[in-house]
């Protein structure tokens, strides 16, 4: 049992590990700009497998303001606004096109926000694009890496990009891979192969994970391990942002639940806030509550049109 | 430790970092292509028509090898370095693990000059082997020189050879440059295999033609002619093995061919084709 689930099941759960969050709607005419989320601490050499630094244990991780992003007339989010703070589990859950992974993708500034900005208060070091150590480790919805490498050649090669020294079977350790550091990846399968982008997206110690469905398709034995490596991960200080229809997992690791629904976040509290403020049994029946229209619950939506009403 | 010292020192770390993500891309590629059976297979077709089309018709010396090998050679190396590059940045893109690595602190242009390393590595080494098995098989099994080396009064020599390899690698080099160009263009497999073959098909055929249009339509004129043939890669290529690599042989006329343009020809699609890569690989 991680120290999360003791204090899940005692009911004392660290009050530093809440994460504040803002759900405000108000709309902001704050220039576009791209997600700062550059920068690490200049000529600061990570240590790929001790833990970010606990004294920023507290403090936002991630500050998102007036997000907005829209394809062409389509807009996925309207204005999305939250902080992570350091060290907290932040959830968030939504109906298929609700613009999670979307989010998500502009949290580790691989897309450019329409508007709004994404802060990382950790990488606003001034630091040239190489010197800084990683300030976002990711896992994609679909994590795919080349099959013809074993897991340590891979991590090696990571290594090096983010310029650390780490220990291969350490990280593979973190996720219960080591025993199998010496096979390729193309013989993995897809839950391992699920694992290994998380122990993936620890290389460099970033201090903000930003983890796009980690337990999607898994069974349930491994989608409790992976709830379990996400708990370690957020003790050893990691700021861990994912997207997941898993509530059982948000549930049981969720510091944060965040709804996102309709283009903006309709709410944003603690899993069993969520639960007492409905009158929810369940977290499912709790987090429905909340869905824009559509009390039926987690369905799929098509985006909306700007201007719909829809 | 004084402000020079830590100047010194980041700078240092900086350069050492930065050769290391270079490194660590190259050898990525230079793996893939090691242990994937679909390089090693175009490596073996390639190898095998170079050595068979002079092997066939005889042996005769280094200069005859040269001749025999060119219009080959400027027509199968694009076909092998886009196969050998087409992938590079598409399958990444394609696989998702280019959103991962552009999660890491390295550049689009580090990341798009270490895998064209990696690649021209493997690219090179396929080019090379069968090259040097004829440049080794030449003089052992050599016929009697022909009566058109006589006849111009050139002596054979390996030099034409190495030069004419040299050129090859070159060649190839620009070749794969613009294969990576596609590779960062593309969007899907589909639309890559289509550029790529559509690209192959340009690069082999369609600048000689516009080259040939514009001599039938007088813009281009006995002047104007080797500038226009170096502007494009194989017509760069033939112009610097004409005038390097085949000792005067075929001079009978107008010079058909400019090395000094030929040279600058292949450098700015080098520069071009790795530009657009970096520009385009995210």
């Amino acid at each position: 049992m991680t120290d999360r689930d003791q204090q899940a099941a005692d009911g004392t759960e660290d009050p530093t590990r809440e994460g504040t969050t803002s759900a405000d709607s108000a709309t902001s005419d704050e220039s576009a700009t791209s997600a700062d989320s550059a920068a690490g601490s200049a000529g600061a050499e990570p240590d790929a497998v001790s833990g970010v630094d606990s004294e920023v244990a507290g403090e936002p991780a991630v500050v998102a303001e007036s997000i907005r992003r829209s394809f062409g007339d389509l807009a996925v989010l309207s204005d999305v606004s939250f902080e992570a703070t350091a060290g907290t589990v932040n959830c968030f859950v939504g109906p298929n096109g609700s613009g999670k992974s979307t989010l998500l993708r502009i949290v580790a500034g691989l897309l450019a926000p329409s508007g709004g900005r994404v802060r990382i208060p950790a990488g606003e070091v001034e630091a040239d694009d190489v010197a800084r150590g990683r300030t976002v480790g990711y896992l994609p919805q679909t994590p795919s890496f080349r099959p013809q490498f074993t897991l340590a050649e891979t991590l090696g090669f990571y290594e090096e990009l983010a310029g650390v020294d780490i220990d291969p079977e350490d990280v593979l350790a973190r996720v219960g891979l080591d025993a199998v550091a010496d096979r390729r990846m193309g013989d993995l399968s897809g839950g391992m192969t699920r694992l290994f982008g998380i122990a993936q997206a620890t290389v460099g110690d970033p201090p903000v994970l930003v983890l796009d469905e980690p337990a999607s398709g898994l069974d349930p034995t491994m989608t409790e391990h992976v709830g379990t490596v996400i708990s370690d991960l957020a003790d050893a200080g990691h700021t861990v942002l994912l997207a997941t229809h898993e509530l059982g997992t948000v549930d049981r690791v969720g510091d944060t639940v965040l709804v996102l629904d309709d283009g903006i976040i309709q709410v944003a509290d603690a899993p069993d806030t969520l639960r007492r403020e409905t009158g929810s049994e369940t977290l499912t029946h709790a987090i429905n509550q909340y869905l824009v229209g559509d009390a039926g619950g987690l369905t799929v939506r098509a985006g909306r049109r700007e201007g719909s009403d829809e | 430790m004084s402000d020079a010292d830590g100047a010194t020192e980041s700078g240092q770390r900086w350069t050492d970092r930065r050769v290391g993500q270079h490194l660590a891309v190259a050898q990525r590629e230079f793996d893939t292509v090691v242990r994937t059976r679909t390089y090693a297979a175009l490596a073996a077709v390639f190898g095998l028509i170079v050595v068979a089309l002079p092997a066939l018709g005889g042996l005769a010396g280094y200069l005859p090898l040269v001749l025999d090998l060119s219009t080959p050679v400027e027509v199968l190396v694009p076909v092998l370095a886009f196969g050998f590059g087409t992938w590079t940045v598409l399958a990444d893109a394609q696989g998702g693990e280019l959103d991962v690595i552009r999660t890491y602190p390295v550049s689009r242009g580090t990341y798009v000059v270490g895998a064209f390393l990696g690649r021209a590595v493997g690219l090179l080494v396929a080019i090379l082997v069968p090259l040097a098995l004829l440049g080794v098989a030449t003089p052992v099994v050599r016929e009697p020189a022909t009566s058109v080396l006589a006849s111009h009064g050139t002596v054979d020599s390996p030099a034409y050879y190495a030069r004419f390899v040299a050129l090859t690698c070159g060649y190839a080099l620009v070749t794969l440059a613009l294969a990576m160009a596609v590779s960062s263009l593309a969007r899907s497999r589909r639309t890559g295999a289509a550029a790529a073959v559509l690209a192959v098909l340009a690069v082999v055929l369609g600048f000689d033609l516009v080259v040939v249009l514009g001599v039938a339509e007088g813009l281009v004129g006995p002047g104007t002619l080797p500038f226009a043939l170096a502007a494009s890669p194989p017509g760069a290529f033939r112009g610097l093995v004409l005038a390097t690599a085949t000792g005067g042989l075929l001079e009978t006329g107008p010079p058909a061919a400019n090395a000094a343009a030929s040279l600058v020809g292949l450098l700015a699609w080098l520069v071009a084709g790795l530009a657009i890569a970096a520009f385009r690989a995210w």
